[in-house]
């Protein structure tokens, strides 16, 4: 058999190991556009902060991909056409297959006010962490759009070059599609004392320049004079390479498949960020290595049915972290920690636990999975809380 | 801003990284085999070279660990650790000895045990010392050193007593991510780690075989002084911190301490102290293995969900304290207590 894999993100990769894992004989063929080697999207600011440097990003060593008897192609690929069970490459190349598996992961979000300016980058490719390098040390303010966790991530690291940084953010109150106001104000309070010139319910409205970008307009009708512009509205799966293709898959929001990762086409699979699972899209790392694993028992015959378990979260807001499980919108029970930059938060619905939402001190996700998944009584878990705290030792934080 | 540019290129082996290493080999060069610095010693009004040595040694671990604690300032881990570290050379590696050697009395170092200080298991050095100090060292190096390894691992004294460890962990702090990773190192530490260790069990039984019979041969004395210039003198201090800039701070822990090995094997022995990683949070990112003075790849445990204990972890927490997902935590059953603090 020969396994082809479009992508050598995490998705891919995993998938590639496990396949290898259970036979020795398959033949693994991985293509992917942004790098030869599978690194970590998710390391990429502290790339950007120069606390690491590119070889770093990769968790594996180079030589296991050797030892694992997996071709690594670095190349685009333009066409896929199932009935010959081939592919073509940007290169000219065509590569046939005898399983195929379309890891092509997500892309940033376009915003309608985008132009192809010098200066106007997002943060999700290598090719924008090189463009985010390249234009730093010539930009005396930037102006980041969008207020998810790229976002944050991007006015970290341009606060870490000294960078004086204006961060739009679209909603009045900020992340509320996860955190309660009372959340999104300790995070404001936090993210401005870090000296970002933080506006809340303020989009772009317009950029200025031509051929590069020397300001924007918000929607508030201020104008900001910037040399650099991040667009981090968010991220979608990348399935625009597959609208021209000779025979394209059923397409979604993302590549839609079934329970068993299997696309519209015959001995085509697909997973990770780009795949839309029975209706559902998981744009987290963790799950993007999850449905790996499994996509590779699926390729190898096995048949499954994939449901995202319970789902939980965590991040990092500048110096305050974030740990969630289950849901995060609706009635609760919030508190904040006495003396200092945390709080707890606890969801329910009749008086059973139904999500936890934890800032500023660490906590163990799986304990509140569990829970959750026990439908605890909201009373019993209040109680015994600190049996999920994480803290570091001599650090256990005061509920 | 060019002192951030100075910053990286100190931090990251380029030009004054490698000067600044150049400088630091140069002067334990002078040190060890000159006397070139006992005027300046005299100068400030110090008997000899080594005591200016341990004036430098102390400013440097206490003023690293005030940075250090400033750095690391929200992690009581850190700042509880790091200030031990700068007692214990305040006062214990400095004031003590210093002391005694005011009265007359033989400078004796309490933090140190053998194998690391290996006179302290040679008993003709030790049979001169005063008796409390015979049954101090014989009990701490050959007990107290190891049990307190089996119980809360090595970490108890490479990262929070010693002297070496605490020079890595204070003033070499800004260096901590130059230890290599791959593979190749780790083979290479098993090997020559061991070595040593060998070595000096072996110098040791000789000694005491040589002092039991009272007759020692001339090719003992030969091997003795050679393990002092070779341990002692060229990896412990010229190579061990003189490679700081270029190889990160634990190049002599690492690699080459006996002391550090056979609390290695106490440590998986005891099965007491490991690593925690908590199930299917770690993003991969890497810093871990990064900021890992031991050049540990802790990501690839991390990732693969595997809770370990590896025999060179140091314990010094940085793993658990630079991970931005909270995915690991040093953990020692039936060792340190967890203390509930407000804040
Ligand atoms: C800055 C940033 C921070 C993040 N932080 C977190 C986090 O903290 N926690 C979390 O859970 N998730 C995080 N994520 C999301 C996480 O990175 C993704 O969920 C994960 O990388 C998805 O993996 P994947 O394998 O599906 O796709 P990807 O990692 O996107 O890999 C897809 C690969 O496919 C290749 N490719 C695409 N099209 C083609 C083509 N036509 N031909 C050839 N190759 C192609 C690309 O080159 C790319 O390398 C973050 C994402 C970003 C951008
Ligand atoms: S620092 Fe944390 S998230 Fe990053 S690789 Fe290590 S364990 Fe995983």
């Amino acid at each position: 058999m020969h396994l082809v894999i479009v992508g050598n993100g995490v998705a891919g990769i995993t998938a590639a190991l496990a396949v290898r894992a259970k036979d020795a004989q398959a033949e693994i063929t991985v293509i992917s556009g942004e790098g030869e080697y599978f690194f970590s999207r998710t390391a990429l600011m502290y790339a950007f902060m120069d606390q690491m440097q590119r070889r770093d990003l990769e968790p594996y060593e180079r030589h296991v991909f050797r030892e694992k008897r997996i071709t690594l192609r670095r190349g685009w690929v333009t066409d896929l056409d199932a009935e010959g069970r081939c592919l073509s490459l940007a290169d000219g190349v065509a590569v046939s297959y005898d399983k195929l598996l379309l890891a092509t992961g997500s892309r940033g979000r376009r915003a309608e006010w985008e132009r192809k300016l010098e200066g106007v980058v997002n943060f999700v490719t290598l090719q924008d962490l090189e463009a985010c390098e390249r234009l730093t040390p010539g930009t005396k303010r930037a102006v980041v759009a969008g207020g998810g966790l790229i976002g944050v991530e991007l006015v970290e690291c341009l606060v870490h070059h000294r960078v004086a940084t204006t961060f739009l953010v679209r909603e009045a109150t900020y992340w509320p599609a996860a955190l309660s106001p009372e959340e999104g104000e300790m995070v404001v309070a936090h993210i401005r004392a870090q000296g970002v010139d933080l506006r809340l319910a303020t989009e772009v409205a317009s950029l200025e320049g031509e051929g590069r970008v020397n300001g924007v307009v918000t929607t508030a009708g201020d104008k900001i004079g910037c040399e650099m512009v991040g667009v981090t509205i968010g991220v979608e799966p990348n399935v625009d390479w597959l609208r021209g293709v000779k025979t394209p898959p059923e397409l979604g929001r993302g590549v839609v498949t079934d329970g068993g990762f299997r696309t519209s086409l015959p001995h085509v699979f697909a997973a990770g960020d780009v795949a839309e699972v029975n209706g559902q899209i998981e744009p987290l790392w963790y799950a993007a290595k999850r449905q790996g694993a499994a996509v590779a028992r699926a390729i190898l015959g096995e048949t499954m049915e994939y449901g995202a378990p319970t789902y939980y979260n965590s991040a990092k807001f500048f110096h305050l972290e974030w740990t969630c499980a289950g849901e995060t919108k609706g009635p609760g029970r919030f508190r904040k920690l006495p003396g200092r930059d945390a709080s707890v938060r606890v969801l329910e619905r009749d008086g059973i636990v139904t999500g936890f939402s934890m800032l500023g001190s660490r906590w163990n996700h799986r304990v509140l999975v569990k829970w959750l998944e026990e439908r605890r009584k909201t009373e019993d878990v209040m109680g015994r809380l600190s049996e999920a705290q994480y803290d570091v030792e001599f650090g256990r934080v005061a509920l | 801003m060019i002192r951030d540019r100075l910053y990286h290129d100190m931090t990251n082996r380029g030009v004054t990284g490698w000067l600044m290493a150049a400088l630091l080999t140069a002067f334990y060069v002078v040190l060890y085999f000159t006397e070139a610095l006992t005027p300046w010693a005299q100068r400030v009004g110090l008997s000899s070279k080594w005591d200016l040595y341990g004036v430098l040694y102390t400013v440097a671990i206490v003023g690293g660990g005030l940075a250090v604690m400033r750095k690391y300032g929200h992690n009581r881990y850190q700042v509880i650790r790091t200030s031990v570290v700068m007692f214990v050379q305040v006062v214990f590696a400095f004031s003590i000895p210093q002391m005694l050697k005011a009265m007359h009395q033989p400078e004796l170092y309490l933090s140190y045990f053998w194998p690391l200080k290996f006179d302290y298991g040679n008993p003709e050095y030790l049979a001169q010392q005063p008796m409390w100090f015979i049954v101090y060292s014989i009990a701490g190096g050959l007990v107290l050193v190891p049990l307190a390894g089996a119980f809360f691992g090595k970490r108890w004294y490479c990262s929070w007593v010693c002297g070496c460890g605490g020079l890595a962990n204070t003033f070499g702090e800004p260096w901590r991510h130059l230890s290599d990773k791959s593979t190749a190192a780790w083979k290479f530490e098993k090997v020559s780690v061991y070595s040593v260790l060998g070595i000096s069990l072996a110098l040791t039984g000789i000694l005491v075989y040589s002092w039991t019979t009272g007759s020692k041969a001339p090719v003992v004395v030969e091997f003795q002084s050679w393990y002092g210039l070779i341990v002692g003198s060229v990896l412990s201090g010229v190579v061990g911190v003189g490679l700081y800039p270029l190889g990160g701070t634990r190049v002599w822990c690492r690699f080459f301490c006996p002391m550090a090995a056979l609390l290695g094997i106490t440590q998986r022995a005891g099965k007491r102290f490991h690593i925690r990683v908590k199930e299917d949070m770690c993003i991969s990112c890497g810093l871990c293995s990064k900021y890992c003075e031991m050049g540990i790849d802790v990501r690839a445990y991390a990732q693969m969900n595997e809770s370990f204990t590896r025999a060179s972890c140091v314990g010094c927490g940085v793993c658990s304290e630079v991970c931005p997902r909270g995915v690991l935590r040093l953990e020692s059953e039936s060792g340190l207590v967890q203390i509930t603090v407000g804040r």
